[in-house]
């Protein structure tokens, strides 16, 4: 009996292994078939945040919806769950926790904010799951996620990516292209001190304006929660500056940008990340008009995917009055994102049996993305870093925008 | 609903995979528990959050920049929050009832508006990133310190400070008339309140990346969270307040389905309807109102306990 | 310098409004309104609802949002306070029921979405929002280098003229000596036949709308109205104004808030701005330490 039994099982490990070779990568496009993979995404649904949150995630249903209708992932189907962390740290790293353990996802996206991905990556790296940012443009997020002024540690982040182009190089692109257009010679920056992205970007204009001639007349610094933003922005006026920097985001650009025409003040408004959604655009109204901001996105650009991309964004999604709605920059970078972990999923060769195995598979995959998306060509850098085309644009006064430069990328 | 089936079927699967959330369990019931010392010496003091701040700054500052061993860093914090309550406690113990509450709410605010958003050690507003933080291995630690602490606090109130408390709560110039040194118990009890409430701040610390210093975390807005607890739990003996911090903590994540965004306005509706049906908290006064085991050690003492 | 002192004036109208409201309810309850802050967000959300998704002019609009206010104010007493008082609930109870009714209103406007249950009442969520310059008449003039807006400007005389009304009203008429009959002792006040718990009701009504008027001010003069500005703006400078002045006393609370605004002020321009953030609770402390019934409040009585 016991012969029998041994042969059976002999048998039975050859007929299974058999079967198991059959579905290697090679050529069998449903190697994950009935599988899932399972993403979690952390965006500002609500909140400062929640003026660019809802787009990331309108960009990222889409594109899982595209995926999964076209026969998944080599037949795995993508589940994405959206979780509002109201753009407040502690609730942004609490659920990073949740989705890691709790619900197991293979990676994460997001979140919204810079000053969330604060306590959101040092943690994802800590339980070495990948995070993808979709949105955060600060400074030390990729690839030193746990440098402090006090430590200076810049040991690379292994599992935290971003395909939002930086500030570091957004910022100094559009100064560089208004002061070689109009050469202006004096500017104040007003900056959000208590948020690490309006605080991060004003840095970098400080450290931008020596170079192109422009004198920086004063740096005032508020705090975002200030109902009124008038005292400081009558300092601004009152000294006169050609420029007034605005590297806020949420409703506070469109305040600032009120308040100064109001107070008499011509002069043109320079920002940051924190202009380029329709909200702000609308929200500043006629009292935006010009003012500029370098984009990662602009929706005319004639990249390959990218007016299949509009097209679909504008059949899916309707606004208030069912007209259809345009997708912006963060509508972008989240349907890119979801594009970049189907393809590095695509390539991993998951498991779907060794969720720590298959995530460190996943992050090697992803360093080795090369896609088209409609931001253009994507690739990461050594650095987990985005290089690409910048669009300068300025918003048009009626809730848009229109280009004035196009900066390939370097 | 998943969260429950979790816990039911698989409590060791559960552990490990919500390690934050039954740390952040632990924490808020140290709060409570803190909340619980003042209440019980009929103080009004909404300062915990304040006191937070200062155990979980001095404690970061010192990790990253004198790079002491983390118990030397907590335990710095709490001694310098229990010398900063003795000065406050100096001015404005005299205060009573909602006043009391109001100074107190001015001490957060004025420490964290005016005292740590503009010192550029802490970071100003940014606040400090901790990236020595262990949020997997410290829940044990967190766990521990709340039995140690529940343990403590169940034995004093039996003992004679928790009956002077008891005494002072009920009727101030009764309790002086007696000959118990108000002034004294009531400074013990913002004391001891103070030291843990910078002990949970320090814990708390320890398990984020990060300090921040905004609103949610060191201001009005969770002193109310850490009053709620209390409150809603009872603050007639110990585990009240840790039952309030357990329930209101926990409440979040069951409620937390996908496409369901009316949490907050269940969470309201819950803690109205509990207060007006249950204004003694979950735990009420005599304990809870349920069966007691035989074994169970009666007060000699007691209300009689609401059904 | 001028222009920031207009600001100072402006601000201060605002808070004392907001406290005169959040001080009425202390002097006859003896209970801090925790939804005041609440009630003052709505007010502004709901006006703003009406003119821009129902399509009302703005002063059909205004007279509405005050009203739905003074609702509110009915419902804190119905739901949050009279069944405490009913069941001889601990004070303590009222400031977490108050509390819980705040978190409610926060957290519906708040998920007010198209398509979702709340669109009738808020679409825009947790946004920012202002009114478009075109529903709310707002001539704005210049004068000796000052910006002078008219939604600015109209705070203080509608303030003014409010906060007179409420002090003729509980000097000089039946209702207002009814409603300081149950501040002074409210089971007296029963005992001389007055309806303890109309006038309760009463109080809050006047109360919400008082901070329903200060809302709308807010949301028009500022620009700015999101779910949050009764508890990042309001909520906490409230309580140092009725400190400043004196828990119960509305010429305090006046006084008050325009005290807070002016330190506010000197503070920022000393300082900056974290430091105007925290004025107001160093002054509060102090206040409290140094004379805690404020400038106009009555020695704080033994309660035996």
């Amino acid at each position: 009996m016991k012969g029998v039994r041994l042969v059976s099982f002999l048998v039975g490990a050859i007929i299974i292994a058999a079967c198991g070779s059959t579905t290697t990568s090679g050529g069998n496009t449903n190697t994950y078939a009935g599988k899932v993979i399972k993403l979690g995404a952390i965006l500002s649904i609500t909140g400062a945040g929640g003026v660019y949150g809802p787009q990331s995630r309108d960009g990222m249903n889409l594109a899982v919806k595209q995926i999964n209708a076209g026969g998944g992932i080599l037949g795995a189907t993508i589940t994405l769950t959206i979780n509002d962390d109201a753009s407040l740290k502690a609730t942004a790293a609490q659920l990073t926790q949740t989705l890691i353990q709790g619900e197991q996802d293979l990676a994460l996206l997001g979140p919204t904010l810079s000053n969330s991905a604060v306590g959101a990556h040092p943690l994802a790296e800590s339980l070495k799951t990948p995070i993808l940012a979709v949105s955060t443009t600060g400074i030390h997020i990729v690839p030193d996620c746990n440098w402090s002024a006090a430590t200076q540690d810049t040991t690379p982040c292994k599992y935290v990516f971003r395909d939002s182009l930086g500030e570091e190089t957004a910022i100094p692109d559009n100064i560089k292209s208004y002061a070689g257009d109009k050469h202006p010679a004096t500017g104040v920056l007003l900056v959000a001190q208590d948020d690490k992205f309006s605080s991060d970007g004003g840095q970098i204009v400080q450290n931008t304006v020596g170079q192109y001639g422009i004198n920086l007349l004063k740096v005032i610094k508020f705090n975002k929660a200030e109902p009124d933003l008038s005292p400081y922005v009558t300092q601004a006026v009152q000294a006169k500056p050609d420029v007034i920097f605005i590297t806020s985001l949420g409703g506070i650009p469109a305040k600032i940008m009120t308040e100064a025409r109001k107070q008499g003040w011509t002069g043109q408004f320079l920002g940051g990340n924190g202009f380029n959604t329709a909200t702000v655009s609308a929200q500043a109204g006629a009292d935006g008009l010009g003012a500029r901001s370098a984009s990662a996105w602009y929706l005319g650009n004639t990249f390959p995917s990218n007016a299949e991309f509009v097209s679909a964004y504008r059949s899916e999604y309707k606004d208030a009055n069912g007209n259809p709605k345009d997708p912006d920059q963060f509508a972008a970078q989240g349907y890119a994102a979801i594009n970049i972990l189907a393809d590095a999923a695509k390539r991993a060769g998951l498991t779907f049996t060794d969720l720590a195995g298959d995530r460190d598979k996943l992050r090697a995959a992803m360093e080795k993305v090369n896609i088209q998306t409609p931001l253009g060509p994507f690739q990461f850098t050594s650095t987990h870093d985005v290089k690409q085309t910048v669009w300068v644009i300025a918003m048009d006064g009626k809730g848009g925008f229109t280009l004035v430069h196009q900066i390939a990328g370097s | 609903m998943d969260f429950i089936t979790q816990l039911l079927t698989d409590p060791i699967g559960f552990y490990n995979s919500h390690t934050l959330l039954i740390a952040n369990i632990g924490i808020n019931s140290i709060l409570a528990a803190s909340m619980f010392v003042v209440l019980y010496s009929g103080q009004l003091s909404l300062a915990a959050p304040g006191f937070m701040a200062i155990g979980a700054y001095t404690s970061v500052l010192m990790e990253l920049y004198w790079r002491t061993p983390l118990a030397l860093d907590i335990a710095a914090g709490t001694a310098l929050a229990s010398v900063v309550a003795l000065l406050v406690g100096l001015s404005v113990l005299r205060l009573r009832g909602v006043f009391l509450a109001i100074a107190t709410i001015g001490f957060i605010e004025a420490l964290r508006l005016g005292v740590i958003l503009n010192l550029p050690i802490t970071g100003e507003g940014l606040g400090l990133q901790n990236p020595k933080a262990d949020p997997l291995g410290g829940v044990n630690m967190v766990l521990v310190a709340l039995v140690l602490v529940v343990f403590l606090l169940w034995r004093l109130t039996k003992g004679r400070l928790g009956h002077a408390w008891s005494a002072i709560r009920q009727d101030e110039l009764a309790a002086m008339s007696q000959g118990i040194d108000v002034a004294r118990y009531k400074m013990l009890a913002f004391i001891l309140s103070a030291a843990l409430a910078a002990f949970a701040g320090g814990l708390e610390a320890h398990l984020n990346f990060f300090v921040d210093p905004g609103d949610a975390q060191y201001g009005v807005t969770r002193a109310v969270q850490v009053l709620t607890f209390a409150v809603l739990g009872g603050s007639g003996n110990i585990f009240g307040p840790v039952v309030g911090a357990l329930f209101l903590t926990t409440l979040p994540e069951i409620l937390r389905f996908q496409g369901f965004n009316y949490r907050d306005i269940v969470s309201g509706v819950i803690l109205i309807a509990v207060i007006i049906f249950r204004p003694q908290g979950i735990v009420g006064r005599g304990g809870l109102a349920i069966i007691r085991p035989r074994w169970w050690p009666r007060a000699q003492v007691s209300a009689p306990s609401p059904g | 310098m001028g222009q920031q002192l207009l600001n100072a004036i402006f601000f201060g109208s605002i808070y004392a409004l907001f406290a005169v409201g959040y001080t009425l309810v202390f002097g006859i309850l003896d209970i801090l309104n925790l939804a005041h802050s609440a009630v003052f967000m709505f007010g502004a959300a709901i006006t703003y609802s009406l003119v821009v998704n129902h399509g009302q002019s703005f002063w059909v609009a205004c007279v509405l949002g005050v009203g739905a206010c003074a609702v509110m104010g009915l419902v804190i007493e119905h739901v949050c306070l009279r069944p405490l008082r009913r069941r001889r609930a601990p004070p303590i109870a009222a400031l977490i029921s108050t509390i819980g009714l705040a978190l409610i209103i926060v957290a519906a406007i708040e998920q007010g979405r198209p398509g979702t249950f709340f669109a009738w009442l808020w679409v825009d969520g947790a946004n920012s929002v202002s009114f478009p310059p075109a529903a709310v008449p707002n001539p704005t003039w210049h004068v000796a280098g000052l910006t002078l807006e008219a939604s600015r400007i109209a705070i203080i005389p509608i303030s003014i003229v409010l906060m007179l009304v409420l002090g003729y009203v509980m000097r000089y008429t039946q209702v207002g000596r009814g409603l300081r009959a149950v501040a002074e002792n409210p089971r007296a006040a029963r005992l001389m036949g007055l309806n303890v718990d109309r006038m309760i009701t009463l109080t809050l009504v006047i109360s919400s709308a008082l901070g329903g008027v200060a809302g709308i001010l807010f949301g028009v003069s500022l620009g700015d109205i999101s779910p949050y500005i009764g508890r990042d703006n309001v909520e906490v400078r409230g309580l140092a104004v009725i400190v400043l002045g004196g828990m119960g006393s509305i010429p305090g609370a006046v006084v008050g808030g325009y005290l807070l605004g002016l330190i506010e002020l000197i503070a920022l321009l000393a300082r900056g701005s974290s430091a105007r953030d925290g004025i107001a609770f160093a002054a509060l402390f102090l206040m409290l330490v140094l004379r805690p019934q404020g400038l106009f409040g009555a020695q704080l009585r033994e309660k035996v």
